[in-house]
């Protein structure tokens, strides 16, 4: 033994049980905190691995900029990757062919690979020459080429131009989509023979950043000193989102959104850390007052108790870290087997370092802070507590308990309570903060349910739809469609995108669409403002969250079209509507959209099938759709979506349930503490005449009065908290206003005065088994 | 030459009604290496003027020089440090940490002032106590006597001038207090201690240099060899 603090190490050791439980409150602390940064780690690298699959593994692109600009710009030391990037025939609208089928011409640098990986060469090399191209394997094994073979490009001007081909890379998701074929040269190459023809706006210089780089900051930069308008700029939003580099508004809030729940977590765990440091200090106010007897100064004691608690750190924090690892693992694994499209670059035996750091961290921090206050308190202790041999049993009370209007036991229970308000608030505050951060992350179940686009009632399992919105889809084949035995439900909507709306003084171009009872129905869901019964009788329109920002209910507005003109009020608002568009949708009823616009045939047909469905009736309802018509087959994409839907809820809800049960755990293990520190004094009430359930229906009393002010303060804090992340999450993105969460408040509630049981059926037993003379002697 | 002087101490409890004077007046010396002993009551005051004397309460006025320096002109922390270097402290339910043994007990106290117990002192110590081969023994493998012993032993490892024990034979039987008495009067002779020592039991002053007696507060000297 060299140093007084070593003292620290042997209590813990011969101590071990009495700390238990505060050592259970820092690994859930600690498994909390890195759970959270480990599975929102791995979650980010998987996004991120599957938004460079899809999008690219490019920061920015510049459209339209001088081979000069874009010098400038990959002369910059923050950029990592620069490539050149021009395409022909993009959106396949021109009569570029290889063999009859429809081909995309890209020219690009060969650093352009890296910037998108989905394009990487599987075979072959990037070309060298002007006359040289890689293409898309489905061209390879379609057309069974080879490398060195010569492919023959089919052009609108320049007739048929001839390539060797050096390689071939990977399929894009828009050639497989619509089933084209990708010719890919070099800058030479497709500069010699496309440069004219192409759209300004089709040549892009595409950047990548160095890691770690202020990319909206050197953005700004950029377009400043080379004069490009931002208009020209557009970023990989997803990617940047991830990497938490993006200025999107929306994306910002949820960072914040994010930034407050973790905040949330921390001072939960300080709260219950220190409340068991507390009692741990209170039980021991005699030995703290040996030590000062024996010379120790508060400053001693500060360093003491702070080491204690550290010392508590060095196995709780291994063990929380070590869980979380074992359930992010598990996790992982479940989010991949449930959803493997959605999660299938999840990784699964990985260790997320941010979420390791981060958890030993923040689990360090916590106990450090938790352990401020108490440690004071410890170093407040007089050294005559020692000497006088009733130190801690004698708490000073400023007033008599009353006995007034309860039975003795219970107003003793209150009095123990409200006796220290510090030690009320403080109770009440950490009981609170399980409220509060329940509350908080009941949000993320919301946002779930908006952002994962979980099965509406009205998704389809079949639809049968014209290309481009015309009116198709006939009565004839409707009625034919319903005959079908293996339709449960069959409803359509009429389309048209040549309506003018006239909004005073100002006219736009708008998409409306009709719904017919069973869409009206259920539309309920998720109407946002006004009513539906005006919009469903025809005597107005319902419009969605987008036109709303232009739009307001009750508003009077015109519709034109060659039929006329016709002047209707909004009546209400949805957040949700089958038919997705940034600029906006005008619902009406079916009759309505007649009268206006004439049309009386159906843009799309949706179809729901009975569980008895089989291929046979989907093949024949496949068939009346004929060759005029679109069939889209949509029950794989469903059950994948109800599936990642489901991996989503395990998780949220999984976490709901961790915090659930920190706080029960919590309130068991506080009023524990509370009730082993008072011990002594049950005793002597015992050995005075006190019974056994009279000691207990104090303890109540007294746990009652904390869970009471513990939801009371949860509530106040809890319920403005929901709101403004509900605000930020949801409401600014979907429109949804907030409501009073009533039914997770109800749970937290319930199961907050639910835990009142289990916390004192403890100590009740102990109370039981107490020795009233070893007890009193003890004091 | 005078190690302790006490100058009309008085202590007050509470105020109004509630108030108790602990302690009135109580004015004395004690010579470098006197043993002596304070007799009285329970509640009569004998704890409180301990308690001052060794800093650890507050007086309501009058002065404690110790080796010639104002206990309560320092401030608490200095207060604190003169104490753990000047005063052991001996107490009635021995108040050892469960944790350490005996060899760790005792040096304890040297650990609070970040020094480096000396081997030669610490054999020295565990010889006098008789509790060498008791060394590495936890407090709860030892008798009432023994753990007295090792608390003695704490009190002296910083060789302080003043060693105040309240009770120190209080939870013992007759033969450990008559070994804990034959210690602190060794402690008195061989390392010139002043040792002041509160006790009920008349039998144990007779060995002691000089006696006090307090009652309702009022200390009153009863001088040498009081039986």
């Amino acid at each position: 033994m060299k140093s007084y603090l070593d003292l620290v190490s042997l209590s813990t050791k011969v101590n071990r049980k009495k700390s238990r439980l505060t050592r259970i409150c820092i690994i859930l602390a600690v498994f909390l905190v890195s759970s959270i940064f480990g599975m929102a780690d791995m979650e980010i690298r998987c996004q991120k691995t599957m938004a460079i699959q899809d999008d690219g593994a490019w920061h920015a692109a510049l459209r339209n900029i001088t081979a000069e600009q874009a010098a400038l710009i990959s002369s910059r030391p923050e950029i990592k990757t620069g490539s050149f990037y021009a395409c022909m025939n993009y959106r396949l609208d021109q009569d570029y062919s290889i063999e009859g089928k429809k081909a995309a011409i890209c020219g690009f640098d060969e650093s352009f690979l890296d910037l998108y990986p989905a394009a990487a060469l599987k075979e072959g090399q990037f070309p060298q020459k002007a006359d040289e191209a890689v293409v898309t394997q489905s061209v390879q094994k379609q057309l069974k080429l080879h490398v060195g073979d010569k492919l023959q490009l089919s052009t609108p001007d320049q007739g048929v131009l001839t390539y060797t081909i050096t390689g071939f890379t990977g399929d894009t998701s828009l050639m497989t989509k619509w089933d084209a074929f990708g010719v890919f040269l070099n800058r030479e190459g497709y500069l010699r023979s496309f440069a004219s023809e192409t759209l300004a706006e089709d040549f892009v210089y595409y950047v990548a950043f160095k890691p770690f780089c202020p990319i909206q900051k050197i953005l700004d930069d950029i377009c400043a000193q080379l004069s490009i308008p931002e208009t020209q700029v557009s970023q990989n939003t997803k990617l940047l989102g991830l990497m938490l580099q993006s200025d999107n508004d929306f994306i910002l809030k949820l960072y914040l959104s994010a930034a407050v729940l973790v905040v949330l977590v921390i001072i939960s765990g300080v709260l219950m850390i220190a409340n068991s440091l507390h009692t741990m200090v209170a039980r021991r106010t005699e030995f703290f007052g040996m030590l000062r007897c024996l010379g120790a100064c508060p400053k001693q004691i500060v360093r003491y108790v702070r080491m204690e608690a550290l010392c508590w750190c060095k196995i709780s924090i291994p063990v929380g870290l070590g869980i979380s690892v074992i359930m992010i693992w598990g996790l992982c694994a479940v989010l991949r087997y449930l959803s493997p499209s959605y999660f299938s670059g999840m990784p699964v035996f990985s260790i997320s370092w941010v979420g390791l750091i981060s958890g030993a961290a923040v689990g360090i921090l916590t106990v450090l802070l938790a352990a401020r206050s108490p440690a004071k308190k410890a170093s407040r202790v007089s050294p005559l507590a020692a000497v006088s041999g009733n130190a801690g049993t004698i708490r000073e009370m400023k007033k008599a308990a009353r006995g007034r209007f309860l039975k003795i036991p219970s107003a003793l229970g209150v009095h123990h309570a409200c006796g220290s308000k510090k030690n009320l608030l403080f109770m009440s505050g950490s009981y609170a903060f399980s409220i509060i951060l329940f509350l908080a992350f009941t949000t993320a179940v919301d946002f779930m349910h908006h952002g994962l686009t979980p099965l509406r009632p009205y998704t389809p399992d079949l639809s049968i739809y014209s290309e481009g919105g015309d009116p198709a889809v006939s009565e004839e084949i409707v009625e034919k469609v319903k005959e079908n035995p293996a339709v449960k439900k069959c409803y359509g909507r009429l389309y048209s995108d040549s309506v003018t709306l006239r909004q005073q003084d100002k006219i736009r171009k708008i998409h409306l669409i009709s719904y017919e009872s069973l869409q009206f129905q259920w539309a309920r869901k998720s109407l946002v403002e006004g009513s539906l019964i005006e919009s469903e009788e025809g005597q107005g329109v319902l419009i969605d969250y987008p036109a709303s920002q232009y739009l307001t209910t009750g508003e009077e507005i015109t519709l034109e079209t060659a039929q006329g003109s016709v002047s209707l009020p909004v009546t209400g608002v949805l957040s949700d509507t089958p038919f997705n568009n940034s600029t906006g949708v005008v619902i009406c009823s079916e009759k309505l959209f007649s009268e206006i616009t004439g049309i009386h045939d159906y843009a799309v047909l949706d179809i729901q099938l009975n569980r008895q469905a089989s291929e046979q009736d989907i093949d024949e309802l496949r068939a009346l759709a004929g060759t005029s018509l679109k069939f889209s087959d949509q029950r794989s994409d469903n059950q994948e979506v109800r599936s990642t839907y489901f991996a989503f809820a395990l998780f949220i809800y999984g976490f709901l349930f961790i915090i659930a049960l920190i706080a029960v755990f919590h309130i068991i293990n506080s009023i524990g503490m509370s009730v082993s520190s008072r011990m002594p004094l049950f005793g002597a009430m015992r050995a005075v005449g006190m019974t056994v359930k009279q000691l207990i229906c104090m303890i109540i009393s007294e746990a009652s009065v904390y869970i009471a002010g513990g939801i009371f303060l949860g509530l106040l804090v809890g319920l403005p908290v929901n709101y403004v992340l509900y605000s930020s999450m949801i409401t600014s993105h979907w429109g949804d206003p907030w409501k009073l969460p009533v039914s997770s408040l109800s749970v937290i509630v319930i199961l907050t005065f639910a835990s009142l049981l289990p916390a004192v059926a403890e100590p009740a037993k102990r109370i039981r088994e107490m020795s009233v003379v070893d007890t009193i002697h003890e004091q | 030459m005078k190690l302790v002087k006490v100058d009309h101490l008085c202590k007050t409890y509470g105020t109004g009604e509630a108030q108790v004077e602990a302690l009135k007046n109580a004015s004395f010396t004690l010579e470098k290496g006197e043993f002596a002993a304070v007799i009285g009551e329970s509640g009569s005051g004998k704890s409180t003027l301990l308690n001052c004397i060794g800093g650890l309460d507050t007086p309501t006025s009058g002065k404690v020089w110790l080796n010639g320096q104002d206990l309560f002109s320092m401030s608490e922390e200095k207060r604190t440090v003169f104490r753990r270097r000047n005063i052991g402290f001996v107490f009635q339910s021995f108040q050892l940490i469960p944790e350490l043994n005996v060899e760790q007990n005792i040096i304890f106290p040297l650990l609070l002032d970040y020094k480096k117990p000396e081997r030669e002192k610490v054999e020295e110590l565990l010889e006098v106590l008789g509790l060498k081969d008791r060394r590495n023994h936890l407090p709860c493998q030892l008798s009432g006597g023994q753990q007295q012993r090792v608390a003695i032993g704490r009190a002296l490892i910083t060789r302080p001038v003043l060693v105040l024990a309240d009770e120190p034979t209080g939870n013992l039987d007759s033969n450990s207090s008559k070994d804990v008495m034959e210690l602190l009067h060794q402690a008195s002779r061989r390392y010139q201690q002043t040792i002041l020592m509160i006790t009920h039991n008349q039998n144990l002053i007779s060995s002691v240099d000089h006696v006090f007696r307090v009652h309702d507060g009022v200390l009153s000297d009863l001088g040498g060899a009081y039986i």
